[in-house]
């Protein structure tokens, strides 16, 4: 057995190349098919792209923005191609974001005078938990009512989200301020500075590493191999003796929880205070990364950094060349259909 | 304000809210009932919404965008037809890529057509008032239901039709089968892949009619995103009213009244808060949901993609 | 009414059907009688055009049938109730007759055609009340809904597969007054059955099939049960397979009075009990169907008894497949495709798909894949398992080396039982005698074997003690050695029920 098989065995246990060849695949059609939608315009799509890409990647500054914004989707995107894994859909991130949010927020502005290397650690705890609660809620609806997670988690997440509302207006809420917020959190609960002069807070560091953690955790773990076998036949994890329920609610416990510390750097890390509706749209996009990942941890690394690289790049090449920053959501959603289109035809022919 | 007057323009707001709801939730049924998750619903309504603002206002005539519209949503629900009923992809997340597809479409065609990619403002004449002679008089009954936009009356219309073909047609049976046991339906010779690119279709259509109701009859213009939401809020409402036009239409009116409600949360000085308000109805469907469970309600092969044997 | 000429299918190598000729007569009933395997199911599947036949034709009705799609079958007039309905429960009776059915017009009829509904109910003695939702009838009923959408369209034949094996013993005999109901009026029946005893309760004439050929046609009246259950398990036996001649050693496995559902909440097994001794093979003999697939589920800790306890090693077994797994049973299942092995899956990840948390592939909370090819890699060795390497997906094996795989995992736990559940299902001769040859060679070893499978010929040849299922009980047991197989035959069918003996039962000597 030559040590490249190995390696490869060990990171993906086999079918990696079809899967990461459908993302390749879907990411280039799309760009492609945007390129046309750009030329229709009337605008030439290399300058576009290229203006993406500087407004990217082009200065240290636009790295950290692009970082920041990949690290709630390395986390999101995580958790999702989990539980996607067990085939499990589950969209309630937007919900879990929130409520992690409002723990960390909560526990902050109880706290302001705890030492600020253990503040923010304790509020992503909290956030943790809130999101674990959240989405652990949805498994249960799901497994005692025989109800599709899909309907659960989606209402989850509207609750979710007004119930921050709510508690914006109350107690944790800042009065006289024009918009639902809470009071600038106490400076011992920010995030640190990656790279001191960037906006680069250490969240992505945390990102990453959880990451990692979910790709060791389902290849190298029984619970990983658990989650493998119960997404691919459900008969034979029976016959294996895996209990459905058992790890459904723990893959969206742990999901949940993810998202709920992505919550909580982004309270923590980015907007300094809990805000109405920082966790719009979250949701939708976990799942994209996690399927362009090709529901896989590591897989899930760079497209949250392509989503991330597009949309901060966005702003830049609406600037330098015209082209309006919608296209980035046309490239998303355009990723995300051939992307789907091609894993469902390399299926269909795989399957003899 | 009067308490009397207050209430009748609250319900009034109500039925306004529920219309373009009501649209996008009929074609929902449709694509649920033969087995095919609508979360595009979003997606199709802002198509609808988009192509009846661009066609009313280059050709001149509302007409025009209301038959937009319905092309505008049928295009998206062929894409959805094609990737999750024809190939099998997983209906979940072919709906939400639509949806972001066309939040992103449609706002860079709205600004195709400006300088700096700036969004241009397209206004179009509003939809208005068609009261009902005679009717439109009756106290409270006349401005709730008789004294209503055009396409409000339609909404309702088309709920009675769509009713009625799902009892009492042979396609609308045929069509629910498909969404209970394809099986059972293939074996009396129908194709259940046929039948549900179909129903995916005649879903865009009519949600195509619910994105124009807003944008032509009550806003006048597109704006980014402007759903925001309602596709899903549809979804919900659905399962409040447990797959039936009837029960929907009430679950419609629930969120446009839990709507209508929290914006009045102050004038009518309620002492409930304006987000438990708009709650209430989530948690409705939620209970309505987990109260199912194994009831025969939820159409048996909704989400299961059909293969032949 | 039918005529059917020179009917030849073959699957492969498996001859199905072997050039039957078949004849069934206006206003009469015929029993369609045979084990598994008979060719029973594949001669209606041609019938009713579902398969199209190598060769052969038939008529019906004075005129040439075209045979090959159910279309042709059901404009002819003739109708099939196939064994798991075709219905959708969350509809009513009224509407699942109306599906599919152009009669019914395009805008729905229901009034018109649930008055016929209640018509045909009252002529017939349907007892079907055309608003009942049909999830909510008893299968019986349920079944009834079929055999009237099948009347209803002018059915003149209808063809019924095993149509009592989800009844229970009353709605059995309403049933049978249906059909007789239907005969009289010049309707035509073909019952395909296993059980003797309703076989000559409802049926004008009789053909046994055996083997994909016709084994004997009968009156039923020139018919005795003798006859007929030599007619459908008659065949020269090789004689049981070589073996270590041992005592049985100390009851390994013992069953007391189980009582189990299935997923539809129909009880399966009506008071199972036996047990199974170190060093001997115990097969339980039986038609699908009778309760030896809710057996397998609850001994293999997938399903749990409503009733009855279930011991090994005088112990008694907790439920789950852990408390299995610790206590040294083993099971092969009877679907090696989708419960035994993951496809897509490793050879390496399927030996420890079983024990994944568990040494020797579990070390301190992480997976040993180390551990796991080198025990794929023992397997591959011990079995000739040909595959090209432990990392290949079990997909890539063919059906032989899929189950030799299962082998070796579950054989590879020296387990103490082994549960093996139509183990050689699918498999060519060889791998056939391969697997036959390490179930004796562990026996010989001294661990105790449960063998469950519908094979006859196999059981006889491999087994020390035969017990038969019939539904849901154990009907009898008999040792294969020189056993007079008509008795056998007869418990199959249903016909024969011995007190067993506790020399029987138990394996002791009497």
């Amino acid at each position: 057995m030559t040590a490249g098989a190995l390696a490869r065995s060990v990171v993906s246990g086999g079918a990696v190349a079809r899967p990461l060849a459908s993302a390749v695949v879907g990411i280039a059609v799309a760009l492609g098919t945007a390129a046309l939608l750009v030329l229709f315009s009337g605008r030439n799509p290399l300058v576009a792209y290229l203006a993406l890409l500087g407004g990217a990647v082009g200065t240290p500054d636009r790295i950290a923005v692009a970082l920041n914004k990949a690290t709630p989707y390395l986390l999101t995107g995580a958790g999702v191609a989990l539980c996607f894994r067990a085939r499990i859909v589950n969209i309630g991130a937007e919900g879990q974001i929130a409520l992690g949010g409002l723990a960390a927020t909560w526990l902050a502005l109880r706290l302001p005078h705890a030492p600020a290397l253990v503040l923010p650690l304790l509020c992503a705890l909290a956030g943790a938990a809130a999101g674990a609660a959240w989405g652990g809620l949805a498994a249960l609806v799901r497994l005692k009512r025989r109800v599709h997670e899909v309907l659960v988690t989606l209402l989850l997440n509207f609750v979710g989200v007004l119930i921050v509302g709510e508690v914006l207006q109350g107690e944790l809420g800042e009065p006289g301020a024009g918009f639902p917020q809470s009071p600038l959190l106490p400076s011992a609960a920010w995030l640190p500075k990656l790279v001191p002069g960037t906006d680069l807070h250490v969240g992505v560091l945390v990102a990453v590493a959880a990451v990692l953690v979910c790709q060791v955790v389902l290849w190298r773990t029984p619970f990983g191999f658990r989650l493998r076998v119960l997404g691919a036949s459900e008969g034979a994890a029976r016959y294996a003796g895996i209990s459905f329920a058992h790890t459904t609610l723990l893959v969206m416990m742990l999901a949940g929880g993810l998202a709920g510390v992505a919550g909580a750097i982004e309270v923590l890390g980015v907007h300094y205070r809990l805000i109405e509706g920082f966790s719009h749209g979250f949701g939708f996009a976990a799942v994209s990364i996690a399927l362009i990942g090709a529901l896989s941890p590591l897989g899930v690394l760079p497209a949250a950094l392509f989503f991330g690289f597009l949309e901060s790049g966005a702003l830049a090449m609406q600037r330098a060349v015209g082209v309006p920053t919608p296209l980035v959501s046309v490239i998303q959603g355009l990723t995300m259909i051939f992307v789907l289109a091609a894993m469902a035809l390399s299926a269909a022919r795989g399957r003899v | 304000m009067s308490l009397d007057t207050a209430v009748v323009e609250l319900i009034t707001a109500a039925v306004r809210i529920a219309t373009p709801l009501f649209f996008a939730a009929l074609g929902g049924i449709l694509s649920e009932r033969a087995g095919v998750f609508a979360v595009g619903l979003e997606g199709m309504m802002l198509a609808g919404a988009f192509g009846g603002v661009l066609a009313s206002h280059l050709i001149g005539s509302s007409a025009a965008g209301l038959a937009a519209s319905v092309a505008a949503g049928v295009l998206i629900a062929l894409l959805v037809a094609v990737a999750a009923v024809r190939f099998g992809a997983d209906q979940m997340v072919t709906g939400l890529a639509v949806n972001i597809l066309a939040v992103g479409l449609t706002s860079f065609l709205l600004r195709g057509f400006a300088a700096r990619g700036e969004a241009a403002i397209v206004r179009v004449p509003v939809l208005s008032a068609w009261p009902v002679p005679g009717l439109a008089d009756l106290p409270v009954l006349g401005p709730v239901l008789f004294r209503q936009p055009p396409l409000t009356y339609a909404a309702a219309a088309l709920g009675v039709l769509v009713a009625i073909f799902l009892a009492r047609t042979r396609a609308g049976l045929t069509l629910r089968t498909v969404g209970e046991n394809p099986a059972a339906a293939f074996a009396v010779g129908v194709d259940p892949v046929r039948v549900r690119v179909a129903a995916v279709l005649a879903c865009g259509a009519l949600a195509g009619i619910g994105g124009a109701v807003l944008s032509l009859q009550q806003v006048g213009t597109f704006t980014d995103a402007m759903t925001n939401g309602r596709g899903y809020i549809a979804l919900a409402a659905i399962i409040v009213g447990r797959w039936l036009p009837g029960g929907t239409l009430l679950g419609c009116l629930l969120f446009g009244a839990a709507d209508a409600l929290q914006l009045r949360v102050q004038s009518l000085r309620l002492p409930v808060s304006s987000y438990v308000i708009q709650m209430m109805p989530y948690v409705v469907a939620l209970v309505v949901l987990a109260g199912l469970g194994r009831s025969a309600r939820l159409p048996a092969a909704l989400g299961v993609p059909f293969r032949r044997e | 009414m039918l005529s059917m000429r020179g009917i030849v299918k073959s699957y492969g190598a498996v001859r199905a059907n072997r050039e039957i000729d078949l004849d069934v007569s206006a206003g009469a009933i015929l029993g369609l009688l045979g084990e598994n395997g008979s060719g029973k199911t594949t001669l209606m599947n041609v019938l009713y055009g579902l398969v199209r036949p190598d060769a052969g034709r038939a008529t019906f009705k004075g005129r040439p049938l075209s045979l090959g799609s159910p279309r042709a079958a059901i404009e002819a007039g003739i109708g099939m109730i196939h064994q798991h309905f075709m219905l959708v429960p969350s509809m009513t009776v009224t509407e699942n007759v109306m599906l599919g059915w152009a009669a019914a017009g395009s805008w729905l009829r229901a009034a018109a055609v649930a008055a016929r509904v209640r018509e045909a109910s009252r002529v017939y003695g349907l007892e079907l009340d055309p608003d009942a939702v049909v999830g909510d009838l008893p299968l019986g009923l349920q079944q009834r809904v079929e055999i009237l959408k099948a009347v209803l369209r002018g059915a003149d034949l209808l063809i019924l597969d095993e149509p009592t094996s989800n009844l229970s013993p009353p709605e059995v005999g309403a049933l049978l007054a249906v059909l007789r109901r239907l005969r009289d009026e010049g309707r035509s029946v073909i019952f395909i059955s296993h059980k003797l005893g309703e076989v000559l309760d409802i049926c004008d004439e009789v053909v046994v099939l055996r083997d994909g050929a016709v084994a004997g046609r009968r009156t039923v009246a020139g018919a005795s049960r003798d006859d007929l259950a030599r007619l459908m398990v008659g065949r020269d036996l090789t004689p049981p397979l070589a073996r270590v001649a041992r005592e049985p050693g100390d009851e390994v496995l013992v069953v007391a009075d189980l009582h189990a559902r299935d997923a539809a909440g129909v009880e399966r097994l009506r008071g199972v009990s036996f047990s199974v001794r170190a060093g001997e093979i115990f097969a339980i003999a039986g038609v699908d169907g009778n309760g030896q697939a809710e057996l397998a589920e609850v001994l293999g800790g997938m399903a749990v008894p409503t009733r009855g306890r279930v011991f090994v090693a005088g112990a008694e077994l907790p439920a789950g497949v852990a408390a299995r797994l610790d206590a040294g049973v083993a099971h092969v299942p009877a679907d090696r495709a989708s419960v035994g092995l993951v496809r897509d899956m490793t050879l390496a990840d399927n030996v420890m798909l079983r024990d994944a948390d568990r040494a020797p592939f579990c070390r301190r909370g992480w997976l040993d894949f180390a551990a796991a090819r080198e025990a794929a890699q023992r397997g591959i060795e011990a079995f000739a398992i040909r595959a090209e390497g432990v990392e290949t997906p079990v997909r890539a094996l063919s059906g032989g080396n899929q189950q030799k795989v299962i082998l070796a995992r579950e054989l590879g736990r020296r387990p103490r039982l082994l549960l093996a559940v139509q183990p050689t299902r699918g498999l060519d001769p060889g791998a056939t005698r391969f697997v036959i040859d390490r179930v004796l060679a562990l026996r010989d070893a001294g661990a105790a074997v449960l063998y469950i499978s519908t094979e006859l010929e196999e059981i006889l040849a491999v087994a020390d003690r035969v017990g038969v299922m019939y539904a849901g009980r154990l009907v009898g047991v008999v040792r294969p050695g020189g056993t007079d197989l008509t008795r056998v035959g007869l418990m199959m069918a249903g016909a024969l029920e011995e007190t067993p003996d506790a020399a029987a039962l138990y394996g002791v000597k009497a």
